[in-house]
Parts: C-alpha cells; sequence; structure tokens
C-alpha cells in the first residue's frame, strides 16, 4: 500500500464524496470551450470580488485596440481569510492569463486557467489551509494568521 | 404527540446502538458551558478535511497509523507547494481541444490552486486518525441501494439521457443555480473545495447553524414538532434535544431535488454534537432512508475551532456563471447547428 | 375491601389517570398553548442585557416607499389616454399589484440628496422594472431588511447577536468585538455592535453600492455607513433607529425610525422563502432551448 496509492485512493473518494459529478458542482467544463484556447496579457481595471467566482477585469490590446477580457477565477473568502483584500492587487497591474474563452464567443470572458504577474509569479499564494489539528504538530497553530500581502504586483 | 414519542424513541434506539461505541468523556471546565447549564458549542468552526466521507477500497481500517496520516497530508501540501511555483511568463495558449485535466477542471484546466481551501489534515476523532468519516457501516462506505432506489434512479437516468444538460435552468446542478451550496447541507460533510467553515450560535430555544455557503442559515428548533408532511423547506426541518450533554438534531421533510446519495424524500438523519474540549466538536451523522438504503450509516467529523471571520457568501448576486453556461450552450447550437 | 376492585374498574380507573397524564404533559413544557404562558417562560435579560431572542417583523408599508405616500395604482407605469396606466408587465395584478399608502418612516419626511443623486433615485424609480434589486431577489441590505413584508429572527445568546431573515435566507451576524474595515464589500455590510445602556447600537459599513431602500428607487453608494439602535419598549417591542450617512449621494446625514413587533403566538417560527429559483424563468427564461411561449 503505498503513499501514492494511498493518496489517490482519497482523492478519488473525495471526487464523489456527495455522489453528484463533481464536474457538475464547478461546470467549468459546461461554461468553457477546450477548443477556445487564449493567452491574455494586460493589465487589470477592475477586480470584482464576488462570489461564486471572482471576475479579473483585464485590458489587453488586439490589433492596436483594447479590449476587456473578464477572466473568472475562484471564492475570494479563502483569500480574505489569508489576509488578502480588495486593494492587494492594484488597478494597472500587470497579469499574464492563460485560459479558454467561454463557450458564449460573444463574450470576452475566459476561465483563469493560471494567472500570474509579468514574471510569473502566481496572482497570489495558496497557504496552509484552515483545518489543522490544534496538537502542536501544525506550524501556524494558534490561529496566527500570515501577514496580509503588500499591494502592487513587483 | 404519539407519533413524536415514537419518532423520538427510534431515534434514541439508533442513537443508543453507537453509543457503546462512544469514548469517555473528557471533563469540561465551567467555562464551556453556557447560562442555563448546556455545553456551549457555539463559535465559528471549520470541518475542512482530507479523509473523504467514504473509506478508499485499498485500506480496510478505520483507524491509520501516524505514517500512513502524515504521508497523506505530506502529499497534499508538496502537491500544494508545487502549484504555488512561479509559472513560465512566455507561455502560450493552452492546448487547442483541451488540456487534458480531468474531474471539476473539466478540461479546461479549471483555475489556479490557490482558490482552493480543501483542508489539508486527515480528521482527528477522539485520537485516531481516520481513513473515512463514515464509521457504521464498519468498512466505512454507503451501503447498497434498495432495489427501490435502484428502479428510481434508473427512471431518473432514463429521463436525464432524453434531455440536454443544459436546455434550462432547472436541469443545472443546485450548486450551479445557487439555490444550495455544493454538498448535501445536513449532514454537515465537508465539500472538499473551500468555505468549509460554519457558525453556531445557541439560545435555549434554538440553536443556529450557518453554513458559509450559501448563507444558509439552518435554525434548530428546541423542542419543537416537525412540520407537516407537506412543507419540505430546502435543507430540511429541524428539531433538537438535549441528552445529557449532547445536542442531538432530528432533520426531516428535505424536498425532493435534495437527493443525498439518491435518497427519497423519507430522507432522515440524526445529528449529534458533542463539545470534546475547548477546540473541537465531535460531530456525528446518522442518515437512514429505509426506501433508498439497505441500512443506515453513521459518519463521524471533528469540527475544529476556527479565529477567523465568515464572509458573506453572496451566490446569486454575482452568478455570471449560470447565464455564461445557458448561453453558452445556445451559442454553440447556433455555432455548430447541433445539440451539443 | 380496598384488595378487592372488578377488572373493568381498573381498566377505567387506568384510562382516567392516562387522560390526565396526557393532558398534563400537553399543558405543559414545550406544548404551551398560550402567549400568556410562552411569555411567562421568555427571560427578561440575557447575560445581564435586554433580551433580543424572538421573531419580530415591521409592520409599515416602508419597503414600498420609506417616505410618507399616498396609495397608487401600481409600481411601475406608463403612459395613458389620461392618467398614466400601469406599466403591461404588471397590468395582470390588478389590485393585488397596487401601493398601499403609508406614513413613511424617516424623521422629517425628506431624503437630503445631493443633486447628481436626487436625479438617479427619479431614474431608479421610472425604471423600476430593470432596476429594484428586490425583484431579482437579491440581498436586501441594512436597513431594508429589517422593513421588509417579512419577519426575521434574533438570536442572541451571551456570545453572539444573529440575525436570520425570511426574506432570501439573509444573514447577519452582529461582531461583538470590531475587526477593523470590512477587507470586501458586501451586500448585507459588516456589523459591528455593542450595548448602550439597554440600547443595542450596530454599526454597518462595507457596503457595496448595488442595494436600495426600498421599491421607490432610494439609493446609496458603496461609502454608506447605517448606524442602528434596537432598543426595548418592554418584551415585545423595539423601538429601531437607524442614521444613514452617505457623503457622495447625502448633503447630511439623516435617520429612519419605526418599531419592530415580536410574534408572540407560542408556534411562531421563521418560515423559508429562498426566492432564487422563483426569478430563474425572469433572469433565464430568455436562454432556455425552448423559451416558454
Amino acid at each position: 500500500m503505498t503513499t501514492r496509492n494511498i493518496l489517490a485512493g482519497l482523492l478519488l473518494a473525495a471526487v464523489f464524496v456527495t455522489g453528484r459529478s463533481v464536474i457538475a458542482h464547478h461546470a467549468f467544463g459546461a461554461e468553457f470551450d477546450p477548443n477556445a484556447p487564449i493567452r491574455l496579457q494586460g493589465k487589470v481595471v477592475r477586480l470584482e470580488w464576488v462570489n461564486p467566482h471572482t471576475w479579473i477585469h483585464i485590458e489587453t490590446v488586439k490589433d492596436g485596440k483594447p479590449e476587456i477580457w473578464m477572466v473568472e477565477g475562484g471564492t475570494p473568502n479563502t483569500l480574505l481569510r489569508r489576509g488578502i483584500t480588495r486593494d492587494t492587487v492594484a488597478v494597472g497591474t500587470e497579469v499574464i492569463v492563460d485560459g479558454y474563452q467561454t463557450k458564449d464567443h460573444s463574450l470576452k470572458r475566459a476561465n483563469g486557467r493560471d494567472v500570474t504577474f509579468a514574471d510569473g509569479r502566481k496572482l497570489f499564494m495558496g497557504s496552509s489551509g484552515t483545518g489543522a489539528p490544534r496538537d502542536g504538530s501544525d506550524p501556524i497553530e494558534g490561529g496566527t494568521k500570515p501577514a496580509p500581502k503588500k499591494p502592487g504586483g513587483k | 404527540m404519539r407519533n413524536i414519542l415514537v419518532g423520538l424513541a427510534i431515534a434514541s434506539v439508533a442513537a443508543t446502538s453507537l453509543a457503546a461505541q462512544a469514548p469517555k468523556t473528557i471533563a469540561k471546565p465551567a467555562a464551556l458551558r453556557t447560562s442555563d447549564g448546556k455545553p456551549d458549542l457555539q463559535g465559528v468552526w471549520t470541518n475542512a478535511t482530507i479523509t473523504p466521507l467514504e473509506r478508499p477500497q485499498n485500506i480496510k481500517d478505520l483507524v491509520l497509523t501516524e505514517e500512513a496520516a502524515a504521508r497523506m497530508e505530506k502529499a497534499v501540501t508538496d502537491r500544494r507547494d508545487r502549484l504555488n511555483e512561479p509559472s513560465d511568463p512566455n507561455r502560450t495558449a493552452p492546448p487547442q481541444g483541451g488540456d487534458g485535466s480531468t474531474g471539476a477542471a473539466g478540461n479546461v484546466g479549471g483555475y489556479n490552486n490557490f482558490w482552493l481551501d480543501p483542508g489539508e489534515r486527515v480528521a482527528i476523532v477522539d485520537g485516531q486518525r481516520r481513513s473515512s468519516l463514515i464509521i457504521d457501516p464498519p468498512d466505512g462506505r454507503i451501503p447498497a441501494l434498495t432495489q427501490e432506489a435502484r428502479t428510481r434512479q434508473q427512471a431518473r437516468a432514463k429521463l436525464a439521457m432524453g434531455r440536454g444538460q443544459y436546455d434550462h435552468p432547472e436541469y443545472r446542478p443546485l450548486a450551479e443555480r445557487c439555490l444550495l451550496s455544493f454538498g448535501p447541507t445536513t449532514p454537515l460533510v465537508p465539500n472538499y473545495f473551500y468555505n468549509n467553515n460554519l457558525q453556531i450560535v445557541q439560545t435555549p430555544d434554538h440553536v443556529m447553524i450557518l453554513m458559509e455557503m450559501v448563507h444558509d442559515a439552518r435554525v434548530v428548533r428546541i423542542g419543537g414538532t416537525h412540520l407537516p408532511k407537506h412543507i419540505r423547506p430546502w435543507m430540511g426541518d429541524s428539531i433538537g434535544h438535549w441528552e445529557g450533554d449532547t445536542l442531538v438534531v432530528d432533520t426531516t421533510n428535505f424536498p425532493p431535488q435534495q437527493n443525498f446519495r439518491g435518497a427519497s424524500e423519507n430522507l432522515h438523519v440524526v445529528e449529534r454534537f458533542r463539545r470534546a474540549d475547548d477546540k473541537t466538536i465531535n460531530y456525528r451523522f446518522t442518515v437512514d432512508d429505509p426506501t433508498t438504503f439497505t441500512a443506515p450509516f453513521t459518519g463521524e467529523i471533528p469540527f475544529r475551532a476556527m479565529e477567523e471571520l465568515i464572509y458573506e457568501y453572496a451566490c446569486h448576486e454575482g452568478n455570471y456563471a449560470l447565464g455564461n453556461v445557458l448561453s453558452g450552450a445556445r451559442n454553440e447550437e447556433k455555432r455548430l447547428g447541433s445539440k451539443q | 375491601m380496598a384488595a378487592f376492585r372488578p377488572v373493568h374498574t381498573t381498566r377505567i380507573l387506568r384510562d382516567i389517570f392516562i387522560a390526565f397524564a396526557t393532558a398534563a404533559v400537553v399543558a405543559t413544557g414545550f406544548w404551551m398553548t398560550s402567549p400568556v404562558e410562552s411569555q411567562a417562560a421568555r427571560p427578561a435579560r440575557i447575560a445581564g442585557k435586554p433580551n433580543l431572542n424572538g421573531i419580530w417583523q415591521a409592520l409599515n408599508t416602508a419597503n414600498y416607499d420609506i417616505l410618507s405616500h399616498q396609495a397608487k395604482a401600481a409600481l411601475a407605469f406608463r403612459p395613458g389616454p389620461v392618467v398614466p396606466v400601469p406599466a403591461a408587465p404588471v397590468l395582470a395584478f390588478g389590485a393585488v399589484g397596487a401601493v398601499p399608502a403609508g406614513n413613511g418612516i424617516v424623521e422629517g419626511d425628506e431624503i437630503p440628496y445631493l443633486p447628481e443623486a436626487a436625479k438617479k433615485q427619479k431614474e431608479n424609480q421610472a425604471n423600476w422594472l430593470d432596476r429594484d434589486p428586490e425583484i431579482k431577489c437579491y440581498l436586501p441590505g441594512v436597513p431594508r431588511a429589517n422593513y421588509m413584508p417579512m419577519p426575521f429572527q434574533i438570536l442572541h445568546s451571551d456570545k453572539a447577536v444573529f440575525i436570520a431573515y425570511e426574506y432570501a435566507g439573509a444573514v447577519r451576524n452582529i461582531l461583538l468585538k470590531d475587526p477593523g474595515p470590512a477587507p470586501v464589500d458586501s451586500w448585507m455590510g459588516q456589523s459591528v455592535g455593542a450595548w448602550e445602556g439597554d440600547t443595542f447600537v450596530v454599526t454597518v459599513t462595507g457596503f457595496n453600492d448595488q442595494s436600495w431602500f426600498d421599491r421607490a428607487g432610494n439609493h446609496h453608494s458603496d461609502k454608506l455607513k447605517v448606524v442602528e439602535r434596537y432598543t426595548p419598549q418592554g418584551p415585545d417591542h423595539l423601538w429601531y433607529e437607524a442614521t444613514i450617512e452617505d457623503p457622495t449621494t447625502f448633503s447630511k446625514p439623516w435617520k429612519m425610525r419605526f418599531p419592530l413587533y415580536r410574534h408572540i403566538n407560542p408556534d411562531a417560527r421563521l418560515n423559508q422563502f429562498k426566492c432564487v429559483e422563483f426569478v430563474e424563468e425572469l433572469m433565464y427564461g430568455k436562454l432556455r432551448k425552448q423559451p416558454v411561449q
């Protein structure tokens, strides 16, 4: 019984935990078109910190003309608990996005498959999640929050 | 009144059969009690864990060794760290035809891992590292469906086959419609994605359980009686009573669309909340529906005290996704000229 | 003689005993039958403060218009040959869709709008069908949630004050410790509460600019700050005041005030009005594979 098998088993089990297809929950495959890949590079003009998905509005340039694209992210609530606020990513920050356009090609919207700063660093970092046991084994035990992220993209 | 007493009696018998497995009670300091002398369940809690609801096929025992649990947890954090690393700034668009990602990512790569917060620890209940949340049946898996349930499922599947899953908003999953969250809401099983947080407020005659998603407040009437059978609110109807230091919550009257793992309108969930220590609630749930499952099943989940806040999850108000899904299907039908 | 009793008398005595016992149980405990009994069982104070627990509801028509208003034919109009007539989408409601009169809940019966904001209110009202967030079952914001035509439940313990609204399942956890500025805007805002004597004072900030104050187009920006005061007037009444501040919308702060009444029916409970599914045809009907004709 290798670690990998156990982990694979756990993850597989988690996928079917509620009996409803996880694909159905998240609807990425329902919303975005695998035949319409995109790469965007441009400046953040607006961050919509809403549920169920954050939307990052980016101004790109296509054929010399500005275009505004909306890029879908995840729930902002997890980021808020890591000290990230609405001001963390300043308007004007340069980002690179690769993903797929919505099936509705009349919309300039895409999933944020990978959203990074211009130098490749992830836009936000995933840190230790909630759920750590209070038994001394977890370095963030005691409820200390990570320091709030500084705004800006440099 | 007789039905209430009978119902309570059945619930008690079901509960006591498992009470034999209950561990010794830990002495609780006075600070952990409310002014009316009951254990204080209040606060903000998380039920996030990497332990799945059902035991994976290749694990026999409920209890994991410390080493096995540590290996699992390390695999999860290693993956997280790997996915935190910078990407290539010169990367191109992803592959035409999809990037091959499966499951939730839907062949379009979903979104960055930093949005997720599924938990990074196995569930620890009474000092035991658990391989599954389900403890009964002993194999840690949901019992087989009854013949009646299988027939029902086949009929449902047949109905679904004959229609497009994007034809109408009513065909979309409850979570995509922002009616409820992923997962059953009752019982309080984690969703393995994010926002696995809940708040409990307790008064002598009501206990309120707020799930972060979708700002769903379940108000349990202590000493109440169930609603008439034809009234079936989302999340069902919860009444509660205290058995010593355990809060017992009985929920029925689920609407038909909340068919947890195939359950019928007879779905009945009994939950037991017991304060284990100053940082933990031991939560135990039993699901029974004799018209669906060949036996009831019981699970245990530790709720851990959380110092952070629950934030507003206004789902419907920001729900671009449902519109995108439906307009996407219509747009595709026009473009490709056929039903996708 | 006492030792001997005919069998059927014993049975009668047993039945009488059971009847009495049942009646006794039914009459006590949680099967209270009258408001007087349930009021008597309700503690006057929680952790030294007036008990806010209960199911509360406003009894006014402020949700139609927070200013004083007379009855009118509909919520939306179009030009008619003599007088404006109900707009087509609401015509079929007839008198059910009419607007009842109201005394208004605003102190001074006037909202001190800045000029641009006053214009916007008129436009909102003229375009009510397209713009009122209530129509789409969006969260009502504060203080509108407190005068929706549906009750809300306050859960008040020694550790927490929480409000669960029937309308759209809106919720407010009143934080008893100030966490600092809200890190994100929300529909219901961030509520921080503290007691001033027997008045519970709640300061609400961190609003988005999306909610309205009523169905008459009264609006605000994301700079809105609301200070609420809940002052019990006996066990079944709260006197509610809300001071509204929003320097980009109003030239000065202004105040709403009205009573909140407690449901004294011992069986009172919050019902459910999760209206999101009720508006799916309205919002997504055109995107169906075959729209409803």
